[in-house]
């Protein structure tokens, strides 16, 4: 009797983890307020944010524990190098208003978002020295988790967001994240149906008729590395909603394709997240296949016209703009272009997956650079052509609200001197590594910013300036 | 962005600014307007923003409304 009670007992167990969901996105409470939920803070036109004066944003790379320690060691860099003058040092680090991350980049991105000061005392470990593949692997070879992966609506992604939610993030929410307002965490997926990006905001989340405020972080941070073939996507439902408006940025967007295919292509993929009559799935993979330097978010937050940074850009309020981009992109040495014979299937897979990756970071760090150009030449035409008026008595041309300094700079292995730089280029992509190497890989940010002319510029510039966008009488960028 | 006084400017339904200043936008089809008080006409222009450049603007003006066209009803635009 009490075995064929057991028995009952082990087979309801099995069918109940058998039918194993994976967490549903919350939807958006009908009457909730449109301006609520984790986006960057709204802007007052007559009451500047001090914290905007001087705007830096970060952009952490892809590339697994390597790219999490290596923008780990940046953010350890930026909180010791103290700026400004004697009585208003403050360190650097705390001008950060946003942070952008990518696959393992995500995981310092989101840490230090939830956690701020306290990161540097235990995100080393419980993160950076761990062997997350094992663990991983463990948790697959659980016979309950065994059993929950036989369900269709559960994967080791899943899996993989369990572990990271409960042992890296505490599971924290995006209510929490939104506690601390400055700086704002970007994480970015790939939507799987159109290879758009995805990032993990209030505003994105609106085309899904979805809260993202209870969405667990370490679920978004699975989304952000779920790699291609080796882990699934991660799914979120878009829900039918009745209230809705389109924002006009995207509207507009849609009516002038040929005129800016990109603000087009954006408006349209923002619409295809959008459920109709019916709830649709949007599958999300790695953010690397988007945009594995993290870098797009940052730009279209200064191209778009709902942008937080080209709102705060036209109103006068920024006048120091810093992007710093920590990239920890890898280029070991080329082995197919040396076999006769054909690549192996595992090999067109991964370089599939990988190939389009650097030049799209290529492009972006191109397009980053001109439209830092395109803007400081604009000022300077501006400025000359008002001399000249000026020195004929003419009325002034009008001009920006402000002229802003701007800074580029980015650091990866490639500015390492060698033979350390070959040995970074050729680091593995995994979520394990030895402790010498995440403790290199932390030194390595250090040295790179240090060694970066133009982030010494920009400290020279910050150390000395009476007021901010004074400068020293260098020029261009992060002068 | 011609206006006789200084005002807020809201481009695409977010403010951006004030009047008579040049802004930066990308290229395409924007909604503009002005905040409040809602004495000025047009009540809101779409622009179509292509080839301009810093010395090469897109002009936009509004106008004030003498008071016996401003609408009665606060908080809304004419």
């Amino acid at each position: 009797m009490l075995g064929a009670r057991l028995g009952v007992l082990i087979v309801l167990s099995v069918v109940a983890v058998g039918c194993a969901h994976y967490p549903l996105n919350a939807p958006r409470a009908a009457s909730g307020d449109a301006g609520a939920g984790y986006r960057f803070p709204a802007m007052v036109l007559d009451r500047p944010d001090p914290a905007d004066e001087i705007f830096v944003c970060l952009s952490f790379s892809g590339g697994g524990t390597r790219a999490a320690a290596f923008a780990y060691g940046a953010l350890v860099r930026l909180k010791d190098i103290k700026i400004g003058r004697a009585g208003t040092r403050r360190a650097f680090l705390d001008e950060v208003d946003c942070i952008a991350g990518i696959s393992g980049g995500a995981f310092t991105a989101a840490y230090y978002g939830l956690n701020g000061a306290d990161t540097f005392k235990t995100f080393y470990d419980r993160f950076l020295a761990r062997d997350i593949q094992r663990e991983l692997a463990l948790s697959t070879a659980n016979p309950v988790n065994f059993t929950r992966l036989v369900s269709p609506y559960f994967s080791r992604i899943d899996l993989a967001a369990e572990l990271y939610d409960g042992s890296v993030f505490n599971h924290a929410t995006y209510t929490e994240l939104a506690k601390r307002r400055r700086p704002y965490i970007i994480l970015h997926a790939t939507s799987m149906a159109d290879g758009a990006p995805f990032e993990f905001t209030q505003d994105e989340f609106d085309f899904l008729g979805s809260d993202l405020g209870p969405f667990h972080v370490g679920r978004a941070v699975a989304a952000s590395s779920a790699f291609p073939f080796l882990l699934s996507p991660v799914s979120l439902k878009s829900y039918p909603t009745t209230d809705f408006v389109i924002p006009p940025t995207v509207s507009s967007a849609l009516e002038t394709r040929e005129m800016n295919p990109s603000r087009y292509a954006w408006a349209r993929q923002r619409l295809d997240l959008m459920a109709g009559k019916d709830a649709k799935w949007v599958h999300l993979l790695d953010g690397g296949l988007a945009d594995n330097i993290g870098l797009r978010s940052i730009l279209r937050a200064y191209d778009r016209s709902d942008g937080f940074i080209a709102q705060r850009i036209n109103a006068g309020h920024i006048k120091r703009l810093i992007v710093i981009a920590v990239n920890a992109r890898t280029d070991p040495p080329e082995q197919l272009s040396r076999q006769e014979r054909s690549p192996a299937l595992a090999d067109v897979f991964m370089k599939t997956a990988t190939v389009s990756m650097e030049t799209l970071s290529a492009d972006t760090i191109d397009y980053a650079i001109s439209r830092q150009s395109e803007r400081e030449q604009a000022e300077t035409n501006v400025r000359l052509c008002n001399e000249r008026l000026a020195s004929c008595g003419a009325e002034p041309f009008p001009s920006f609200a402000q002229d802003i300094r701007t800074c580029f700079v980015e650091i990866s292995f490639e500015g390492l001197p060698s033979p350390a730089r070959e040995e970074f280029l050729a680091m593995p992509t995994t979520f394990a590594l030895p402790e010498q190497t995440v403790k290199r890989l932390i030194a390595a940010a250090g040295t790179l910013l240090d060694s970066s002319p133009s982030f010494q510029k920009l400290l020279r510039a910050l150390q000395g300036e009476t007021a901010p966008g004074v400068g020293l009488g260098e020029r261009g960028n992060c002068s | 962005m011609r206006f006789p006084e200084t005002r807020e400017v809201r481009v695409d339904g977010v403010p951006h600014g004030r009047t008579n200043m040049v802004m930066q936008f990308e290229a395409g089809l924007h909604d503009v307007t002005l905040g409040p008080p809602w004495n000025f006409s047009p009540v809101a222009q779409k622009i179509l923003l292509f080839n301009t450049a810093a010395l090469d603007p897109y002009r936009i003006e509004f106008r004030i409304l003498p008071p016996a066209a401003i609408p009665i009803s606060p908080g809304s635009p004419p």
